[in-house]
């Protein structure tokens, strides 16, 4: 089955979120309120994040994202029918109209807070530091092409 | 009491090993959503109006999900995520827009989800011209005629070669703006013709080779993260490791003769070791051995020092050639269907970058490892406190088999033990007393 296009819908307002990325897996997707009796991040000094979850001591390391980038925490919505400006444009062409589904923005969030027991985690070896830090850096070096493009057309 | 509630219903899924389904607790927990959230990162330029589409994979032609944005172009998504064995899950902290940052004291305020997938989806752009080139390259694929074969076409006819199967790249079409880019991009890499009032495309490798080239200049200019640096620049370079022993007697320094002394390591070039821990187990190793080999000569004033000497150091522009080369395969491994990169890397060979110092090296590099080699089984009898693996092993088979040894003499009984030590020497066999006198 092919998969739909989606569209991206932001309400007006958006809540501010922090993404925590936790060192063992939760069988559970969806709402789990209220979290302020086991969930109490500290942060030091030095900017490193401490919690205890479950008895165990967890250490975090805050990654801002650049800004050039933002977060968001989607959810797909049940396909609707076609939007309207889709269907005006397919009445043109023959093939059948496309189905068209969305993705709700929930919420958007500037930081990322990835979380390992005990330890603090290595930058080199994991793959969300480095995502961040490095393949950013090497996908814009590698498919960066509009700013002169841009330039020599203008 | 909303204190116990909370700390109790949930843990119960919190725990990795605890199925979902025996949340059968009597304090009740939200009920699963159906749809898990999924997190995204986007460009900010990105307009609202992008959308999430499904397009061939310019490498595998399978379909893969791209996110389109008429205004800035067009984005690929990443999935990061750890190995499965690791286990990661999302938590989601939401602080909704109105509250200020004082989250503390007003806990009611903060929500939060969690989503055991662990993916992250990065969005990246992507130069349209990739998407386009299993199109532009077809030709060559299908008849394996040459490069004058290959005819001008429309984008039109080009983009009907691209796999329509749950392909929404005529949809994207339909949006003047990317259509203009996605045909600005190919102008880029083709030679064009016009023909009345539209322009016709014809893929020129050549000039593929050298925008391909200029990206890779790009990307290798900028520094190269750090990992990638690592494992590709620095292993491929790294020569053989040669360890010169030196003993200080008193004052003078006295240096082996090198070729009896020194002892030639391959290094590892597959294992995800840092150059400076391959040295230090080096370092420990030979120090460790060192006993063992100059005993004779040791005494309590001595102090050994052992120099890590390179069999060869790689020069600054070899190691930028290495890294440009690195750069173009990456680029050609992720976006270049294998049969036109086969193509391309032929091209780059004839183009006007040099790589042969590069090779050179790479040649010399070659020899010089497989001479460490074979020296290192020759030499072998000096690395004997070398903890190898197999070493290992077999170290430890060897002392489970005598604590089994152990365990069976402790279980015999007493009797049979005391028995063991009787002295029969001397004595009269059993069978003397059934002789005939």
């Amino acid at each position: 089955m092919s998969q739909p296009i989606l569209s991206l819908k932001t309400n007006d307002e958006t809540p501010k979120a922090v993404a925590n990325i936790l060192p063992c897996r939760i069988h559970h997707n969806g709402p789990i309120d209220p979290i302020s009796a086991y969930w109490k991040p500290t942060t030091a000094d030095d900017g490193t994040k401490f919690a205890y979850f479950r008895g165990r001591k967890l250490q975090g390391k805050v990654i801002r994202l650049p800004d050039q980038c933002r977060g968001v925490v989607v959810e797909r919505k049940k396909d609707e029918e076609p939007l309207a400006d889709v269907v005006d444009l397919v009445e043109e062409g023959d093939d059948p109209p496309e189905r068209v589904g969305s993705m709700q923005v929930t919420a958007e969030f500037d930081e990322m807070v990835v979380w390992e027991h005990e330890n603090m985690n290595d930058s080199t070896g994991d793959p969300y530091i480095r995502s961040m830090e490095e393949w950013l850096q090497v996908a814009d070096q590698i498919h960066s092409y509009q700013q002169d493009d841009d330039a020599t057309q203008k | 009491m909303a204190r116990t509630r909370s700390t109790k219903a949930a843990p119960a899924p919190k725990k990795a090993s605890t199925d979902s389904k025996s949340a059968s607790s009597k304090f009740a927990l939200a009920p699963q959503s159906e749809n898990p959230s999924k997190l995204f990162i986007l460009p900010s330029k990105a307009a609202s109006d992008a959308r999430i589409v499904t397009l061939p994979n310019p490498r595998h032609s399978r379909p893969a999900r791209y996110l389109v944005c008429p205004e800035t172009g067009i984005y690929e998504f990443t999935k990061v995520a750890a190995p499965k064995t690791t286990p990661r899950s999302w938590l989601i902290e939401t602080t909704p827009a109105s509250t200020g940052a004082d989250t503390e004291k007003d806990d009611t305020q903060l929500k939060a989800e969690t989503s055991t997938g662990q993916e992250l989806y990065l969005a990246t752009a992507i130069d349209p011209l990739f998407l386009s080139l299993p199109a532009l390259a077809e030709i060559k694929t299908s008849k394996g005629s040459g490069e004058q074969k290959r005819m001008f076409l429309t984008s039109d006819d080009h983009f009907e070669k691209l796999p329509e199967e749950s392909s929404h790249l005529s949809e994207i079409l339909r949006c003047p703006k990317t259509r203009a880019l996605i045909e600005a991009r190919m102008g880029a890499i083709c030679d064009t013709v016009e023909a009345g009032d539209e322009t016709m495309f014809r893929l020129n490798e050549k000039t593929l080779v050298g925008v391909i080239l200029d990206k890779a200049k790009k990307m290798s200019k900028g520094g190269f993260p750090l990992s990638m640096d690592e494992k590709f620049v620095k292993k491929a370079l790294e020569a053989p490791i040669l360890v010169q022993k030196r003993e200080m007697k008193g004052g003078e320094l006295v240096t082996g003769p090198p070729d009896t002394d020194s002892q030639v390591s391959t290094p590892q070039i597959e294992s995800t070791e840092s150059q400076s821990t391959v040295a230090s187990t080096e370092t420990t190793a030979s120090s460790v051995s060192q006993p063992s080999t100059a005993a004779t000569s040791f005494s309590e004033g001595q102090v050994t020092t052992d120099s890590i000497v390179s069999a060869m150091e790689a020069s600054p522009e070899i190691v930028q050639l290495q890294r440009l080369r690195v750069a173009f395969n990456f680029i050609c491994s992720n976006y270049v269907a294998p049969t036109l990169a086969a193509q391309l890397q032929e091209l780059l060979a004839t183009s006007s970058t040099d790589f042969s110092p590069l090779d050179e090296y790479h040649s010399k590099l070659s020899k010089l490892r497989a001479d460490a080699v074979t020296s290192r089984s020759t030499g072998d009898y000096s690395r004997k406190h070398d903890r190898d693996e197999e070493e290992d092993e077999a170290r430890a088979e060897k002392k489970r088999k005598l604590e089994e040894e152990k365990k069976k003499k402790a279980s015999e009984s007493r009797g049979v033990r005391e028995l063991k030590k009787v002295n029969t020497k001397g004595m009269k066999k059993m069978s003397d007393f059934f002789k005939k006198k």
